[in-house]
């Protein structure tokens, strides 16, 4: 359970991280997971200072765009690089694209963090 | 204008015990923009926590690190507990406390002998780094290693600190106080590590938040924010206060880690004292039901940040670890440009980079 967690669709995104940059909230960071023929994407912001946390979360299709938050916060592009090249995530207007290859190198493993069918078929039998 | 150079800096380079490349550009000796290259040492440690069972994952998450090793065990310890949610026999929120506390000790000593290694202050790096041994046999007595401690397990702790133990620990930590204290003293007040320090790598309060910088280095440019504030562990039972200096440069990241470091024993002969008799671990059953959690600790770089999402199976559904460095290296983006290129290493390493758990 995540206190404070606002669900939003990914166009509400910038306005939404509009209002955290605007009462000066701090970026934590992100995580992304994979639901299946969706990704789950949360972001989450302290209020500077001090150690009061909230999140935004919003899913979406995979394939589809999302729009980049690095023009608000830049400290984003570090998550937003690593969503991309590890769970896919097509994130646009990134400030600084490392093109793919910010974690990973030319030969490694395509998506990494996204499940395989083994792990998917082991959640629903409840373990493996 | 002067013809611009770029110039690699890293990943090899005497400042970084581990690789990242920052491409700097320079006019002259100046640099005017600054390019971080990471993914030198990417080991997947997020997506092995998804396919091992919740106890073996602790040494994983200690792996993330070798010198937070023992803060990632107990985080990840606390995030998992979390899920439950359950809670831990009080001695042990002790025991994670002084141990955290060790780390965050032995951890800055380190930083501070880097320090002066890296202005070529040979002899005060020796002493800083000969006084941390005595922090790390403190480590290995009681945790029972000196560098990965594999000291937590989810529900407490596996190691007790016996009366014996405690006593020694005391007499160590008093006698490393006060030689923390006269050294720091020669490196606060020294001339040319003033000239080196003071003035460089500037970051405003401003800066800091919304570059989302988080521990000594946010601390510096005096934003008062420390996740220990939040009390978990002992820390709500303990006189604990951030320790914030207001120049924002490399001198009050290093004046800031001083006062940690003699903060941090002070808590720990605080917790010694205050420790309650009783269990050291709660008894554990079964996996976590579906849920998810947080948790927030302040490692010695930083707030560590976990996020961790069951499926009530023997596996995490999704692990998620945010490392101070992490949140810090944005910030050399603002902070290099328009340093002169001899003061980049002082500056890269005043934010105490850690690569290792940068790229977990």
């Amino acid at each position: 359970m995540i206190d404070k967690l606002k669900e939003i669709s990914k166009d509400q995104l910038l306005a939404e991280v509009k209002k955290y940059a605007d009462s000066k909230a701090k970026f934590v960071t992100g995580s992304c997971n994979d639901l299946g023929d969706r990704l789950e994407v949360t972001y989450f912001f302290n209020a500077s200072p001090g150690m009061d946390m909230s999140a935004l979360r919003f899913t979406v299709g995979k394939g589809e765009e999302v729009p980049s938050m690095t023009g608000i916060y830049l400290t984003a592009v570090l998550i937003e690089n690593e969503m991309k090249e590890l769970f896919g995530l097509k994130v646009k207007d990134l400030a600084i694209d490392f093109g793919g290859h910010m974690m990973l190198a030319q030969d490694s493993p395509v998506l990494p963090m996204l499940k395989s069918e083994d792990q998917k078929a082991a959640a629903q039998k409840g373990g493996n | 204008m002067a013809p611009r150079t770029i110039t690699p800096f890293g990943p090899q380079h005497p400042v970084l015990p581990e690789p990242i490349q920052l491409k700097l550009t320079l006019e002259d000796e100046k640099v005017v923009d600054v390019m971080p290259a990471i993914g030198y040492g990417h080991r997947g440690i997020e997506k092995a926590c998804e396919l091992n069972e919740y106890p073996k994952n602790i040494y994983l998450c200690e792996r993330i690190c070798g010198i937070c090793s023992c803060i990632h065990g107990i985080t990840y310890c606390e995030v998992v507990e979390s899920l439950w949610p359950m809670d831990i026999p009080p001695r042990a929120k002790y025991l994670r406390t002084i141990f955290s506390e060790m780390s965050r000790t032995h951890s800055h000593l380190l930083w501070l002998g880097l320090l002066a290694d890296a202005f070529g202050f040979e002899s005060m790096f020796m002493q800083y780094w000969r006084i941390r041994e005595k922090v790390l046999d403190l480590l290995e007595l009681t945790a029972g290693h000196r560098v990965t401690q594999s000291v937590s397990i989810i529900g407490g702790v596996r190691r007790d600190i016996d009366a014996d133990m405690k006593k020694h620990c005391i007499e160590v930590l008093k006698d490393v106080r006060k030689e923390v204290e006269a050294l720091s003293n020669v490196l606060v007040n020294d001339y040319t590590v003033k000239a080196r320090t003071i003035g460089k790598g500037v970051l405003s309060y401003d800066q800091a938040i919304a570059l989302g910088c988080c521990g000594p280095h946010l601390r510096a440019s005096g934003v008062k924010e420390d996740c220990r504030m939040q009390g978990y562990l002992a820390y709500g039972d303990l006189s604990f206060e951030p320790v914030v200096a207001s120049g924002g440069d490399s001198y009050s990241r290093a004046a800031v880690r001083i006062g940690e470091t003699i903060q941090a024993i002070d808590l720990q002969l605080e917790a010694l004292g205050k420790m309650p008799e009783g269990e050291i671990a709660a008894k554990v059953k079964g996996n976590p039901p579906a849920n998810e959690a947080t948790m927030r600790v302040e490692q010695p770089r930083g707030e560590v940040f976990y996020y961790a999402k069951g499926n009530g199976t023997r596996n995490l559904e999704r692990l998620r670890v945010r490392t101070p460095t992490y949140a810090n290296i944005p910030s050399l983006l603002v902070m290099l440009p328009g340093c002169e290129m001899a003061d980049v290493p002082i500056i890269v390493l005043s934010i105490d980079p850690c690569i290792s758990c940068t790229e977990r």
